[in-house]
């Protein structure tokens, strides 16, 4: 078969760039084919689901009746816009992502800096910073609930034989924002570390050796040459960061409930208290159309930012 | 030669160790999964089948937590006891919105649970929603389930439109915990029991007397973590005051700021000089007066099992009548039993689900062991229940029981009782003052009370 | 070169010795190490605390010490007795493997067709799907509820791993790798006279190991910890998945904290096991399909 082939192949050459500018022409059917599975989930699951959405949030549509119920033209989202449940469930979002991302982005590149350098024991400071981030949300909700019991948790006395006294973690309207956000911090940070770990191995160790030679300190190498080639390393975990930000929803459902006096109450919970707690599927339908646009929003200022970047480089 | 070239081999170098691991992996998921199906067998395969569970069973949901689910679990252990041909699933779930938002769910998904606890407060806006079952009086008639059987006050209270859709099984009224022998130093007691108060005066002073003698706190509430508790304190003293909240099922707002003010000055005094603890949450509140830390705790009266089982020196009485007088009021909601709405009538189901009521009405005794008061009268009016100590010495606190107020957003654990008892709440902890609460209190109820109704 | 003749010049002349330098820079790696180890040591705490917690009986849990006078597995077993967590393994695993397996199949073969075929509406395709990406699937949960609703299929497995399945982020994973096998072997193949199908089947899936790899691990892991969506559609004891069930009895064991950590630990180990046998494979799969994304 093979010494066949061969010579078939060899002389077949040119006929064949032939035979394949005339195969071609369209592939249609089978290509229809293979996309179908896929397609059809998504049609079913996400760009249905999409448009249905949208439909509803124009009617007072209830989850426990049927039907579209009563049309209601915009006032579901004059409602929200006007609402002070809305505006202080995205300022809360926000927050959250103001506390989260710069201390998630900077640690994670520390570490990764600390680690990279360091060059033993990668196994251990892998495992260590990256095995709270398979647990599920309910597992670490579970542990820091019990890490911020009042009086008998350990972060708590802790504090307490240091002779500091501890805030109230989960019940100071102020706190518990910032207990959530460290909690997400020592849950989440292990990804944007081996993100990070990858890219510095990307870059390549003559530009540390001639930078060494040439008499520039440690220090002045990471300030120099790190810093700048992991730029788009950075861009992209600073933007995965924030976009997953605007999405939490189970810290606050499982720690906080969104309390207390529902100051830790995302946007999404909000979107969940209304429809799932009030029944006002109509009404949360806006909302998530409304938090679609923040995502929206986002998304293309980092569109935008990735292209500027490449034009620079 | 079979149209793989020898790029394949090079890239698959690592191919083989990739290999023994998927093989691990496939090893390790087929042990899991075994593991599973023998420790389940048949029920986690529904989740494929979308069919019903095996018949002959009593599904069962609830939300009792604590020493409620201790003496719920003896009391479900006594209707295997008796039931032994039917098998019971008790789960139990997250007290508050959760378990209403999950119970809603599962009716609306078609698969509720056959039986289901609800707050009388909550049961309404279950009804409203379509989501629960008519129970027929000839079906209640062959189970005994009748209206001269129970609490009257209870049972009418359950009615929407004149048909039942709830069966009661207790009232579960806000009380005063005191330590017997810190109120003997103070010289509250009058004989065994503590002598009424019936003045914010008499209040004031009975808590600064424990406190003398503890050296620590008079009395503990829990307020902070908390809604519920903040909430009930309140609405206890402001129901004596004869205040209202709401009117007109939830749509309208009728705050007293005069008689709120009141209250809330009152309470916020007690947390502001040291008398009740700042920071206490649910859970130190407890530990607080079991450890003689302080001499009163206002809480329901579900906690009893607790101190009897830390065997220290208690009583308890109704919440005091400081600003009632005559129209005694405390605050107070029930439990009942309902069955959710489901797809199909099934005859044999609803008589093992009533039999299921019915056993529990009759395990009332275990019930009220727990501190909650009987609805069931055949219970409630016998002598063994008047023996009870200290239950019996608050019994007459559930016919003054004050429920919350009607609307969709109302309700044991609901948004109203989240919106007033963090306000209130925050008032005690000191990290508010009253005027700023009751305002947030009416924009927060106004907000709710204009939202038309979704159900 | 040029550079290492100038050494010492430069060494010289910007006043600091090549021996200087070196004690620095020891001293800066010993300080990082440091840093790095007692960091680790932080983060592993919790984890660390709750096992410790866990081996405690339960009365014991309020003393904040590291010691455990009575060890013990009680809290494991009251776990265990208490809760429906076997079944929540066994949903778990199955919901995940069907959302791994679905999504791996159709992405695959979809990504085959924008990377390998060509037809007329190819550039239309591939920006359908990319819109994908921008639709967070937390917007969906309200109608993806009345619908599933709708067909009786609330409470289902199927209703859980179904909408994970088209993830336009999987269709770019494979289209990137496929996009960098050579095309030469699709020719050879096809002079073979092999479909399309057998191509895909023969010839690009058993190269794509790694993509397959990525892709499988990421879904896997995504499903399993999934919290939203299941906890909205499961509320059938029976089939809870491991998160959807520890949240809803969350606060059920009260004031036993070590019965309640041994639930946290139990729940979190099947991933841990995960994590430990593939973790090169989910690193790889992060760092690629990250860097690239």
């Amino acid at each position: 078969m093979s010494t066949e082939a061969i010579p078939r192949a060899r002389t077949d050459a040119p006929r064949r760039v032939a035979a394949g500018t005339r195969r071609v022409s369209d592939e249609s059917r089978p290509a229809l084919g293979f996309l179908a599975p896929f397609v059809l989930l998504y049609l079913l699951f996400v760009i249905g689901p999409a448009l249905y959405g949208l439909l509803m949030s124009f009617f007072h549509t209830s989850l426990v009746k049927p039907g579209l119920n009563g049309f209601a033209g915009l006032s579901n989202y004059s409602e929200a816009l006007r609402s002070a449940d809305f505006w202080s469930s995205l300022w809360h979002t926000l927050w959250f992502t103001i506390l989260t991302t710069p201390p998630l982005v900077v640690l994670a590149l520390g570490f990764a800096l600390l680690a990279d350098r360091v060059g033993f024991g990668r196994w251990f400071f892998r495992f260590a910073f990256f095995a709270p981030y398979i647990l599920p949300s309910a597992v670490v909700a579970l542990i820091w609930i019990w890490l911020y019991t009042p009086g008998l948790g350990l972060l708590d006395t802790a504090l307490g034989k240091v002779g500091l006294t501890a805030p109230n973690w989960l019940g100071s309207e102020n706190f518990a924002m910032i207990s959530l956000a460290i909690t997400t911090v020592w849950w989440t940070l292990g990804f944007n570390f081996v993100l990070y770990l990858a890219g510095l191995q990307d870059i390549p160790r003559e530009l540390y050796e001639a930078a060494a030679i040439d008499g520039a300190t440690p220090w002045q190498q990471i300030r120099t040459i790190t810093v700048p080639l992991l730029g788009r390393t950075t861009t992209l975990v600073a933007v995965l960061q924030v976009i997953a930000s605007l999405k939490v929803f189970d810290q606050m459902y499982l720690i906080t409930l969104g309390g207390p006096n529902f100051k830790t109450r995302s946007i999404l919970q909000l979107v969940y208290d209304e429809g799932f707690t009030n029944f006002r599927t109509g009404y949360a339908a806006a909302i998530s159309m409304l938090f679609f646009v923040v995502v929206l929003a986002v998304s293309a200022g980092w569109f935008m930012l990735v292209r500027r970047q490449e034009r620079e480089v | 030669m079979r149209g793989e070239p020898g790029s394949v081999r090079s890239a698959g170098g690592s191919a083989i160790s990739r290999r023994s691991l998927l093989r691990g992996a496939v090893a390790a998921g087929v042990g899991i999964g075994a593991a599973s199906l023998t420790g389940c067998s048949v029920p986690v395969l529904n989740g494929l089948t979308a069919s019903r569970e095996e018949p002959g069973t009593v599904q069962f949901w609830n939300l009792f937590g604590g020493g409620d689910g201790v003496r719920m679990q003896q009391m479900l252990d006594g209707y295997r006891r008796s039931h032994p041909a039917v098998t019971l699933v008790a789960t139990t779930l997250t007290w508050g919105n959760p378990y209403y938002t999950k119970l809603s769910l599962a009716t609306v998904g078609d698969k509720p649970p056959d039986v289901a606890v609800a707050h009388l407060t909550r049961m309404r806006n279950l009804v409203a929603g379509g989501l629960l079952q008519e129970l027929r009086p000839d079906d209640l008639d062959r189970f005994g389930l009748t209206r001269d059987k129970f609490n009257p006050q209870t049972w009418d209270a359950g009615l929407v439109d004149g048909k039942v859709y709830a069966i009661p099984i207790d009232t579960h009224p806000f009380v005063m915990f005191y330590n017997t022998e810190i109120c003997q130093k103070a010289g509250l007691m009058d004989g065994d029991k503590i002598r009424p108060i019936t003045s914010e005066a008499a209040f004031a002073d009975a808590m600064r007397k424990a406190k003398a003698v503890t050296g620590g706190y008079g009395g503990v509430v829990a307020v902070i973590n908390e809604n519920a508790t903040p909430w009930r304190i309140f609405q206890s003293l402001y129901a004596q005051l004869g205040g209202k909240m709401l009117a007109d099922e939830g749509r309208e707002v009728v705050v007293d700021d005069a008689k709120a003010s009141q209250v809330l000055n009152l309470l916020q005094g007690l947390t502001k000089d040291g008398t009740f603890p700042r920071t206490a949450d649910y859970q130190g509140s407890i530990a607080t007066f079991a450890n003689g830390q302080a001499g009163f705790l206002f809480q329901g009266e579900w906690e009893i099992t607790t101190f009897q089982t830390a065997k220290m020196p208690f009583s308890m009485a109704p919440f005091p009548n400081v600003y009632g007088g005559s129209n005694y009021a405390c605050q107070a909601d029930s439990h009942t039993l309902v069955l959710p709405r489901r797809p199909g009538a099934d005859p044999a189901q609803l008589d093992r689900s009533l039999g299921f009521i019915r056993s529990m009405l009759d395990q009332s005794k275990t019930w009220a062991e727990g501190g909650h008061v009987p609805s069931w009268l055949p219970f409630r009016d016998s002598d063994e229940y008047k023996q009870m100590t200290p239950q019996s010495y608050y019994a007459a606190a559930a016919d003054a029981a004050v429920y919350d107020p009607d609307g969709w957003y109302s309700g044991s654990g609901s948004g109203f009782e989240i919106v007033t008892g963090a306000a209130i709440g925050s008032v005690l902890s000191g990290q508010s003052t009253p005027a700023t609460a009751l305002r947030q209190i009416r924009t927060k109820l106004g907000n709710l009370a204009a939202t038309a109704t979704p159900i | 070169m040029a550079s290492a003749t100038l050494a010492p010049a430069r060494a010289g002349a910007a006043g600091v010795t090549p021996a200087q330098l070196d004690w620095r820079t020891s001293l800066f790696n010993r300080i990082c190490v440091g840093v790095l180890i007692a960091c680790a040591l932080l983060w592993l705490v919790p984890l660390a605390w709750a096992a410790d917690t866990a081996l405690k009986p339960n009365a014991e849990t309020t003393k904040s010490t590291w010691l455990i006078s009575n060890p013990t597995f009680s809290a494991f077993t009251n776990a265990l007795r208490d809760t429906d967590m076997l079944k929540w393994y066994g949903a778990s695993f199955i919901t995940s493997a069907l959302a791994a397996a679905f999504t791996v199949v159709t992405a695959s073969l979809a990504a085959y067709a924008l990377s390998r075929m060509r037809f007329r509406f190819k550039n239309w395709v591939f920006w359908f799907i990319l819109a994908g990406i921008m639709i967070p699937g937390q917007v969906l949960i309200v109608p993806q509820f009345r619908e599933f609703g709708s067909v009786h299929l609330l409470n289902t497995f199927y209703a859980v791993f179904l909408p994970q399945v088209p993830t336009a982020v999987a269709v770019f994973v494979f289209k990137q790798f496929f996009d960098g096998l050579p095309k030469d072997l699709d020719e050879a193949a096809r002079i073979d006279g092999a479909s399309s199908l057998r191509i895909y089947r023969q010839v690009i899936m058993p190269l794509s190991r790694p993509a397959v790899a990525a892709v499988t691990i990421f879904i896997f892991v995504t499903s399993w910890n999934n919290l939203l969506w299941p906890l909205l559609v499961l509320t059938n004891p029976d089939l809870m998945t491991i998160p959807v069930g520890l949240a809803t009895v969350q606060g059920a064991f009260g004031i036993r904290y070590a019965d309640t950590m041994a639930t946290a630990i139990l729940g979190a180990l099947p991933l841990i096991a995960v994590f430990l046998l593939f973790q090169r494979n989910i690193v790889e799969g992060i760092a690629g399909t990250g860097l690239k994304g």
